[in-house]
């Protein structure tokens, strides 16, 4: 890397920006996937995949991936929930690599929720201390 | 770039590093690769995260899970249980020291979330191995404003509005100086980076540079535009290994990207810096040493002026800062200098880092806003005093600063009124003490670093504090006298004036503070020869025996148990205590809280051994053989025939004299008799164990009220001397509407009726407010006649006063606790009463170290009772003379000789300190015949009585190996047995309990080679 500009600094701090926003906390939009034995024995790891991948070639950086347990419904896994800031989270049921792009381009980042796929529209944060988003 | 969906952040600061977080880093980073998570979770090492005595410790964003001590062998299931499975691993979560409570995520735990970061902002954030990763956070942004769109005078000026004072210690304002070395004349210029912090409990700086290099860089560069340098140098110790390699990886990295070296950012502006590596000579702290020493010099101060401004290094003009003043410059150029002075005080802006370390249960790297006070620090969020020990004072500037005691905990970290209270501000070295401290060899010890650090350039500080040191290893041998304080103070104040340097001006702070604030205890140390802490090793017997107040011979009698000797045991107890039943069942036992044995697994049970051995006297019949001087044919009248009176008296009959106790009860005793009730001790035991004393030769009157049946004026008269221990017998008043009403009693008062035999009646609803032992007594007591008990209490349960077992031994019996509960008034409804009560929540921590209660806003609970006590403490009842002085309803004596305003007057135990300790009470009994008679002898021309005490032969031998075995536990009735009668709850140990139990015994008062 050669000599740098103040335009060089503003650069280097956009690409670097969602690593380190990733690492303050606090986001608008929190993506799970439910990891448990079930999850992953239905292809939970795929979806998981697919939607770093959608990730990576977004420029956003309020956006978290996180996983959990099962739970509790493992015959309708992998599952996915979406919570948006200020609306009621959405599960998906029965996910796999398309799905998981399908609800990251509409429902993530347009906010259109897919109902086709959904399992439930929760009223409450989904358990205990979730509610930080 | 690659997006990860998990961030692990593991501290990789000095601390962490030495608990070995990067072979942590490596099993996770193999765990991740095997769990086929490689393209999902990154692990980054950051800098030191802060909470240093919690490493390991690893945050996992976005999450915000905080993990505390990792190991390796955690590694597999964390990765299991969270990474894959999304199921954060409770067992490695933080534990709230003052709660309990388990603390998952990062903003929740108070350490964290009562900081506020500025210099800090960094932490456990970035890799401070990344460049790329300090300008995602605005990294040289400040830098690029300096060099491109400011003057020299426009940084000056918002420097000098941000109010920032040099961090180093002295406060100088930053402004200022850079102001002055700007208009200096010269070619060559300087800015210089001190990073050379040596004092003893100071890590900022180290912890700055591991975490966030580029700052303190950064902060260089605008210097060196401020003032017009090209060149700058860090002075960092060779002992921060880990700050000089990243330092090295930061400047070679900005070098890399043009951030250092000519025309950076294309403003023109040339700037290069160097690390020069220091040897570790405290002196070169200061600025003109340090320079001498970057001149390859040896570090030697210089007189000032000039000074550096004007001629710094090689006689150029030179700015020297401290890592944490420059890490604070890139912020207020970027964020202006009025933001920066936003927070803070008047005169101290901005914030603080502090390295709070000692005993408190937060240790770790602190960054508060100026004005934050230092309970809120130690408290809040240090977390307070660990295993409930009493704080004592908090040491600030390390070796150049001084202690600050208890009651000034609310001194606001400002410059100013941190050097108006003694200490300074310093660095930000923060060292908490607690009550196993000596405040005498901590002032030894500082002295002693600041005596080995002396240059010997100067001879005040050179030979100084060589004197200093001198007397008070004399003091903490125990070959002290009180003319060595005068002369210490003189020292202090002469090699304070005269010394060339900081050091030297600064090395007898700590002890001219501890000689302010804890005078007493070097008094102890000289005219008793006695260290409460049991530190300094020559007036050192053996833990126990430095922490009990009668200086009970413990590991001997614990040593003579063992072997069977049990009447040599017996007598050895009696050298100090004529009431070892009495003690054995319910003394406070300040001895096994500093046992050595606890610190391997459980106290040794000393109360409960002395108890079997004079429950074995007694059983046996032993005759314990008084050794008393020969009498001297004079009186002394004893009033008041509590703990306090009986000792004095017992001590009195050995010393030759005649002591006569008056009264006003029917039975000896005091509290021991009428505030304990006898299922804590029984009466047969009280009864022996006061007749054995009466048969010593004392004389009683009971039923004599002094002030009423006769005069203190007439006892003056008749006896040679008078001691005062009328104990604190009188209730406290909760001060509420409707106390007054028929029905509402004192605590204290109602056991002193029950052991009369009157038996009042209370109904079947009983309310006891206050947390002590009076009001768990008075609990039980109610509970023992019928009754339905609750007792109310205002703050939580773990702040009750009463003795813990007392309170589980009540709650066993059926009695109901109410905690955050403030009495507001009492009314009456169809003759019973109704008590309103305020619910309360805990605020901030008050002088007690406890949070303090606050009623909360309509939250009032109204319940029924026949009968509510109040027990919130007693104080004495002093209406039997007019003439003794008194403070605060306490009696006014010289605290060593227990001496009263009125000639030959002694008093001790509670009528002087208010309610304390039994033990405390012999010990005031003790203490009391003792200076009687030396004032007697005084009198008589003659000598004072030497101790006399008959040599029992104690086996002086190590246990060869531990094994852990915890303490024996104390058989009890069944709570259902128990609420019966009176009958004594606990039963004592039988011969084999006792005799295992005492083979615990680490023997630390053996002295070895």
């Amino acid at each position: 890397m050669g000599k740098l500009t103040i335009d060089d600094l503003k650069k280097i701090k956009e690409r670097v920006k969602r690593d380190t926003a990733l690492r303050e906390g606090g986001s608008t939009v929190k993506i799970t996937v439910h990891m448990g034995t079930c999850g992953i024995a239905a292809g939970a790891r795929e979806v998981m995949e697919a939607l770093l991948q959608e990730m990576s070639e977004t420029e956003r950086q309020d956006i978290r991936v996180m996983t959990s347990g099962c739970m509790g419904m493992c015959s309708s896994e992998p599952n996915v929930t979406v919570e948006m800031k200020d609306k009621d989270p959405v599960i998906y049921q029965h996910m796999d690599a398309n799905k998981m792009r399908q609800v990251f381009k509409r429902h993530v980042l347009l906010g259109e929720a897919q109902t086709d796929f959904a399992l439930a529209r929760m009223k409450e944060p989904q358990h205990e201390g979730e509610d930080r988003i | 770039m690659k997006t990860y969906r998990t961030h692990l952040l593991l501290c990789g600061g000095t601390a962490c590093h030495a608990s070995g977080s990067m072979e942590v880093k490596e099993a996770l980073e193999k765990e991740i690769v095997e769990s086929g998570l490689a393209d999902e979770v990154r692990v980054i090492a950051t800098g030191c995260n802060g909470f240093c005595a919690q490493g390991p410790v690893l945050v996992v964003q976005p999450d915000s899970i905080f993990y505390q001590k990792v190991r390796v062998e955690d590694v597999p299931e964390l990765v299991e249980e969270h990474l894959l499975k999304g199921r954060p691993l409770k067992r490695l979560f933080y534990v709230e020291p003052a709660s309990f409570e388990t603390i998952p995520g990062l903003e929740e735990i108070p350490f964290f979330s009562k900081q506020l970061l500025r210099v800090l902002r960094n932490r456990g954030i970035l890799d401070p191995e990344v460049i790329d990763e300090y300008i995602a956070r605005d990294g040289y942004q400040g830098a690029g404003k300096a060099l491109l769109e400011m003057t020299s005078e426009e940084i000056v000026g918002q420097m000098k509005k941000s109010g920032l004072r040099g961090r180093g210690g002295a406060g100088f304002p930053t402004g200022l100086k850079w102001e002055f070395a700007s208009r200096s004349k010269g070619d060559i210029k300087y800015v210089l980076c001190n990073a050379d912090e040596g004092d003893p409990g100071a890590f900022m700086d180290r912890s700055v540079l591991e975490a966030d290099p580029h700052a303190v860089l950064e902060g260089m560069i605008i210097a060196a535009k401020a003032i017009g340098a090209s060149h700058g140098y860090i002075y960092c110790r060779a002992e921060y290994p880990l700050a000089l390699r990243r330092l090295d990886i930061a400047i070679n990295q900005a070098r890399d990207y043009g951030l250092l070296g000519k025309d950076i950012l294309g403003s023109g502006f040339d700037f290069d810096l160097e690390v020069y590596q220091g040897a570790g000579a405290f002196v070169c702290g200061e600025e003109t040493a340090l320079m001498h020493s970057i001149e390859g010099k040896r570090g030697m101060p210089r007189p000032r002026p000039p000074f550096p401004a004007h001629q710094g290094l090689w006689k150029k003009p030179s700015v020297l800062n401290n890592v944490e003043t420059l890490a604070n410059v890139p912020q207020i150029i970027l964020n202006g200098g009025d933001w920066y002075a936003s927070v803070g005080t008047e005169g101290s802006k901005g914030t603080k880092v502090f390295a709070l370390s000692g005993a408190v249960n937060n240790i770790g790297l602190v960054e508060v806003p100026m004005g934050t006070t230092l309970r809120e620090i130690i408290y809040e969020i240090g977390g307070g005093i660990p295993e409930n020990k009493k704080f004592k004072a908090v040491q600030l500037g390390g070796p150049s600063g001084g202690c600050i005691p208890g009651h000034l905990l609310d001194t606001p970290t400002d410059y100013e009124a941190i050097a108006k209270v003694g200490a300074i501000m310093g660095s930000g070295g923060m060292i908490v003490m607690d009550e196993t401290t000596c405040m005498v060899d901590m002032a030894r010890f500082f002295l002693d670093f600041c005596q080995e650090e002396s240059c010997g350039k100067c001879t005040p500080c050179r030979e100084g504090t060589k004197r200093m040191l001198e007397i008070l290893n004399r003091i903490t041998e125990g070959r002290g006298e009180m003319s060595d304080l005068d002369e210490l103070e003189e020292l202090a104040v002469f090699v304070k004036d005269s010394s060339l340097c900081g050091l030297g001006q600064t090395a007898p702070n700590p002890v001219l503070a501890t000689l302010r604030y804890f005078r007493e205890e070097y008094e102890d140390h000289i005219l008793e020869k006695h260290c409460a802490a049991g530190i300094c090793a020559d007036l050192y017997q053996a833990k126990c025996i430095n922490a009990c107040p009668v200086g009970q011979q413990v590991p001997g009698y614990l040593s003579l148990v063992a072997e069977g000797r049990y009447d040599d045991a017996i007598s050895l107890i009696y050298q100090n205590n004529p009431l070892p039943g009495i003690c054995g069942r319910v003394c406070t036992h300040p001895c096994t809280d500093v046992c050595l044995r606890g610190q391997t697994d459980e106290p040794m049970a000393i109360p409960q051994i002395k108890r079997f051995a004079a429950d074995m006297a007694r059983k046996k019949g032993f005759s314990i053989t008084i050794n008393k001087a020969a009498p001297k044919g004079q009186k002394v009248a004893v009033i008041g025939g509590g703990p306090g009176g009986l000792a004095a008296a017992y001590h009195l009959v050995l010393l030759g004299y005649e002591p006569t106790i008056f009264e006003e009860l029917p039975k000896l005793g005091g509290m021991l008799r009428y505030g304990i009730p006898a299922y804590r001790l029984p009466r047969d035991i009280l009864d022996q164990e006061i007749q054995f004393i009466l048969d010593a030769g004392v004389h009683a009157k009971t039923g004599q009220r002094v002030g009423r049946d006769i005069s203190l004026e007439h006892l003056v008269e008749d006896f040679d001397a008078v001691f005062v221990a009328v104990g604190a017998h009188k209730s406290l008043s909760t001060r509420i509407p409707g106390e007054d009403r028929p029905g509402v009693r004192g605590g204290a008062e109602f056991l002193r009726e029950v052991e009369l035999g009157a038996v009042p009646e209370v109904g079947a609803k009983v309310a006891v407010v206050g947390g002590g032992n009076v009001a768990v007594d008075v609990a039980r007591t109610c509970k023992r006649m019928g009754a339905e008990v609750t007792i109310l209490y205002r703050r939580e349960r773990r702040d009750m006063p009463a003795y813990e077992e007392e309170i589980e031994d009540a709650l066993e019996e059926g009695i109901e606790l109410k905690v955050l509960v403030a009495p507001k008034s009492i009314r009456e409804r169809n003759g019973r009463l109704v008590f309103e009560l305020d619910e309360c929540e805990l605020r901030e921590f008050d002088a007690s170290g406890r949070r303090r209660p606050i009623p909360k806003e309509g939250c009032v609970l109204a319940e029924e009772y026949d009968t509510i006590f109040a027990a919130i403490g007693q104080r004495p009842d002093l209406s039997f003379s007019q003439s003794v002085e008194s403070r605060r309803s306490t009696i006014v004596t010289d605290r060593r000789t227990l001496k009263t305003n009125l000639p030959g007057v002694f008093a001790g135990g509670d009528a002087v300190t208010g309610p304390a300790r039994v033990v405390d009470a012999l010990a005031a009994g003790r203490r009391a015949a003792v200076e009687i008679d030396k004032y007697l002898a005084g009198i008589r021309g003659e000598a004072p009585e030497e101790e006399r005490k008959e040599e029992i032969s104690i086996t002086m031998e190590v246990p060869e190996e531990v094994i852990k075995q915890s303490m024996a536990v104390m058989p009890k009735l069944s709570p259902e047995e128990r609420i019966r009668g009176f009958a004594e709850v606990e039963s004592g140990f039988d011969e084999e309990m006792a005799r295992k139990e005492c083979g615990r015994c680490l023997r630390c008062d053996v002295k070895l080679g």
